[in-house]
């Protein structure tokens, strides 16, 4: 991953800063950056999102297609998620480096928005030959710092974007089924996000642990946790990662912290993706850009 | 110090010693320092360094259906050397040209897991000659009648997937590989499966399994030439680098050739390969009967 | 799709037959006993059997097996680092590379390292890097090898403990052995050390508190070193799991340490001081 070069004197400050519950920037241990969210903004997708947290920018694009069920659970469709870590983030990007962090993201993302979060039954057209595949590609755009978060915010607004157009499934003369697409362009199947969970990474810096950390922070400290949060606050996963380990105690805290940050980072989240739905077109756009 | 030592002991010095006192240092660092001279003295001798006479095999050890998971499965080991073969059946349409005919489809893999000369990623050219080898092998000495694998001729047959993975590698794999195939075969349960005559889609009766009908028994006898005229018997992976020449002779139960594979290497006379031939058969019948004893116990403890 | 000319290939189409099967096979049950005669609701893991140094060719190996999981590790190194553009030559490299067996699961594997065995080496990787002292080993890198033989659940904690044990097996310098331990959350009970039906098994009544959580344990430093759960969970539910695992990684370290004695015995007296 994209990574600075930190002093030793500029590591004490950071430290003794998060110590005093102050981080360089101004924020407290538990608070975001400024977070930017725009849906709609891929005009070829069936939803998409578009999400800046600090200088960390994502572009999520979700497309719907028929396909083939899995032969183990016939009646549920599924998403599959792609990351492609442009070389635009960062040069280290170039050529195939940042293909294993792309895998390690969607990994992650798969065992995130499984079926714990989303009613995968209602992307069944028909049962074992015909369901709604949607593909997730995510595309890093800038990284600074704390990739999961954003991503994982950017992948639940583009699935509240999302519209997937409605089918009726006929029979024809030979008993076969004929799958017809909705002439109205309006109607249309949405996704219940409600249950979508959003990723809190905590970097556990000196004996605390902040949230949503900047490079710089990152590189003072040796482990992180992911925790992903469903709105009603129960966790749907968590990872450890980085080279270092914890003792117990501190992971049930940042656990908690996880849970209690994520809690909040919900309804804002939600408020926000109905108040730009029901500007309908009126919305002015903002793009890459503004 | 150790290389002052080398410089001296010459092979008066192992003679002296004798074979066996692998740990005198002079020794070891003789074995690491000039590998090709240190195996000649031995040669000379009519032994080897690990105390074998030349046309010894190591301690050949099996161990036969303890992978649950697999339909059938079997460990070889022969001295350090540890293939495990697992079986999966599976169901698939047979080709146009023999609708009559199944599947079996031999891979041998060399993980970086057993040696450190393999890397991960697709298979090195070793693995690749090997798994040919074995599929040449199944497909001349008609291990299994590729009829048998059939299950409604046109539309479904037997896919027998049998892959054998190296655990440690220290020479001789492909008789390794053989041993694990044909006990795994044997060993090998198959579901029944009957044809739907409505929807004609299969059933399987998971509970209710037979076994596979094996036709021939080949055992397979590798050799490593010395300096173009020496030939020892099952060769660790240090004599295979040091050979100059490479055979394997498989043979099966009525004594008939079944394929002799020389990868290159010295030429060898015809009475030597006439020689290997004739081990090859004595190794067949103490295989078979190994093979025989192993699936008797396994059975009987059930 | 390019074809694959590097192995011998079967039929471009095949189905396992469980998928045909007339009747379903049989599901775990969710009371009571457990199918393999454990305990609910106990740190009753299954017994291991652990044994080093059965690879010849490696540096230090390792072989484990838990019921009817079974895994080999092989370790090799310290050896020259492969990548030489790594800027930071001060620490050593640890690589870590998991692989199935293609007979190992229920379902047939593919030869191809899929994802899923991407991900478990990147979670081997995290959970055995904090416990080597790495600094020891500048410019150099160590191989961690694993196989799954047969996937009967737990693969993940049982590759962390079977691989820190390899690493010990191999003379590498490190602060504390690791060892692995998972369970599986079943509504308001759960089941340490599941078996592949019970870590696989799916409720369909949409209860809460689903949930896989495997865990890795540094015992005498009292350091987690790997942690990764998914399923639907409270944060309650996940406190008293890591506990539960913690508790099962305790239940293991006797057996291993036993086992690493008997390797070093084997190796060979100490050598006299003289």
């Amino acid at each position: 991953m994209a990574t600075v070069q930190v002093s030793e004197a500029e590591k004490v400050y950071i430290l003794h800063g998060i110590r005093d519950d102050l981080r360089a920037d101004g924020r407290g241990c538990e608070d975001y950056r400024h977070m930017e969210i725009e849906t709609d903004v891929v005009s070829n997708t069936d939803g998409s999102a578009r999400v800046t947290l600090g200088h960390t920018a994502v572009l999520v694009g979700i497309k719907a297609e028929i396909g083939k069920p899995r032969p183990l659970v016939p009646n549920e469709g599924y998403l599959e998620f792609f990351v492609d870590c442009s070389a635009n983030a960062t040069p280290e990007f170039e050529g195939r480096g940042g293909e294993e962090l792309g895998i390690e993201l969607s990994n992650m993302l798969y065992k995130v928005f499984n079926k714990h979060c989303l009613d995968l039954r209602s992307l069944c057209i028909s049962e074992g030959e015909h369901c709604w595949l949607l593909y997730v590609d995510v595309l890093l755009l800038q990284c600074d710092g704390n990739l999961y978060d954003a991503i994982s915010v950017a992948v639940k607004a583009a699935l509240f974007n999302t519209k997937i157009p409605r089918v009726h499934i006929s029979a024809d003369e030979d008993g076969g089924k004929e799958i017809e697409l909705s002439d109205d362009p309006y109607d249309c199947m949405r996704v219940d996000v409600e249950n979508v969970p959003c990723i809190v990474t905590l970097c556990k810096i000196g004996h605390r642990h902040v949230v949503d950390a900047t490079l710089q922070e990152k590189a003072c400290s040796v482990a992180s946790v992911l925790v992903s949060v469903t709105h009603s606050g129960s966790v749907t996963c968590t990872r450890k990662v980085g080279g270092g380990s914890l003792d117990p105690e501190s992971i049930f805290e940042m656990i908690e912290a996880g849970k209690r940050v994520g809690k909040s980072l919900h309804a804002p989240l939600m408020k926000l993706l109905q108040q730009e739905e029901s500007l309908g077109k009126r919305r002015q756009k903002v793009g890459f850009l503004g | 110090m150790h290389i002052v030592c080398v410089a001296n002991a010459n092979l008066q010095l192992l003679s002296l010693v004798g074979p066996f006192c692998a740990k005198f240092i002079p020794v070891c660092s003789y074995r690491t320092a000039e590998p090709l001279e240190y195996h000649r003295s031995f040669l000379k001798e009519n032994c080897r360094p690990d105390g074998r006479d030349l046309s010894e095999f190591r301690t050949t050890t099996l161990n036969i259906g303890s992978i649950s998971t697999a339909d059938g499965s079997a460990l070889v080991k022969i001295g350090n050397t540890t293939i495990i073969c697992g079986i999966k059946a599976e169901l698939a349409n047979p080709t146009v040209e023999s609708p009559d005919k199944g599947y079996i489809v031999p891979n041998v893999d060399l993980p970086p897991l057993c040696s450190s000369r393999f890397r991960s990623g697709p298979p090195s050219e070793q693995a690749q000659a090997a798994s040919q080898f074995m599929a040449d092998i199944i497909e001349s000495s008609e291990v299994i009648r590729a009829e048998d694998l059939c299950i409604d001729r046109g539309k479904l047959c037997w896919v027998l997937y049998c892959d054998m993975m190296c655990l440690d590698y220290d020479g001789n794999i492909l008789d390794a590989c053989i041993i694990a195939l044909m006990a795994a075969l044997k060993n090998t349960q198959l579901p029944e499966v009957t044809i739907n005559k409505e929807t004609s889609a299969p059933e399987v009766k998971l509970e209710k399994k037979h076994g596979l009908t094996i036709q021939k028994h080949p055992v397979g006898s590798s050799f490593s030439v010395f300096d173009d005229s020496i030939l020892i018997v099952d060769p660790t992976a240090e004599e295979e680098i040091l050979s100059t020449a490479q055979l394997t002779v498989v043979t099966d139960e009525e004594g008939r050739l079944c394929s002799a594979h020389k990868p290159g290497g010295t030429s060898l006379s015809g009475e030597k390969l006439q020689e290997c031939i004739s081990r090859a058969t004595a190794r067949q019948k103490e295989i078979q009967k190994l093979i025989d004893k192993v699936l008797h116990s396994v059975k009987s403890a059930e | 799709m390019p074809t694959d000319n590097k192995r011998v290939r079967g039929p471009e189409l095949s189905q396992s037959p469980a998928l045909f099967a007339c009747k379903a096979a049989p599901v775990a049950p969710q009371q009571g006993p457990r199918a393999d005669g454990r305990q609910r609701d106990q740190v009753d893991v299954r017994p291991v059997f652990v044994r080093c140094g059965l690879v010849s060719q490696a540096k230090g190996s390792a072989y484990i097996e838990a019921g009817d999981t079974k895994l080999m590790c092989c370790v090799y190194g310290p050896k020259e680092t492969e990548r030489k553009d790594e800027t930071d030559m001060k620490c050593g490299r640890l690589t870590t590379d998991m692989r199935f067996a293609p007979f190992s699961c229920p379902e047939r594997g593919s030869w191809v390292q899929g994802s899923q065995d991407k991900d478990f080496s990147l979670m081997l990787h995290e959970s055995l890097q904090p416990a080597l002292c790495l600094h020891k080993y500048p410019r150099s890198q160590i191989d961690v090898n694993v196989v799954v033989l047969e996937n009967s659940g737990s693969v993940l904690a049982h590759a962390v403990t079977c691989a820190s044990l390899a690493l010990a097996d191999a003379g590498i310098e490190m602060y504390d052995l690791v060892l692995g331990c998972s369970i599986r959350q079943d509504g308001g009970s759960y089941v340490a050390d599941p078996s592949y039906a019970e870590e696989t098994y799916c409720s369909s009544d949409g209860a809460s508190d689903q949930g896989r959580l495997t865990v890795a344990f540094l015992p005498s430093l009292n350091q987690i070193s790997g942690l990764q759960s998914d399923g639907e969970m409270s944060a309650e539910t996940l406190t008293a799991g890591v506990r539960t695992c913690i508790e099962g990684c305790y239940k293991l370290y006797p057996v291993l340490q036993q086992a690493l004695i008997k390797a070093v015995r084997k190796a060979g007296p100490p050598p006299s001081e003289s």
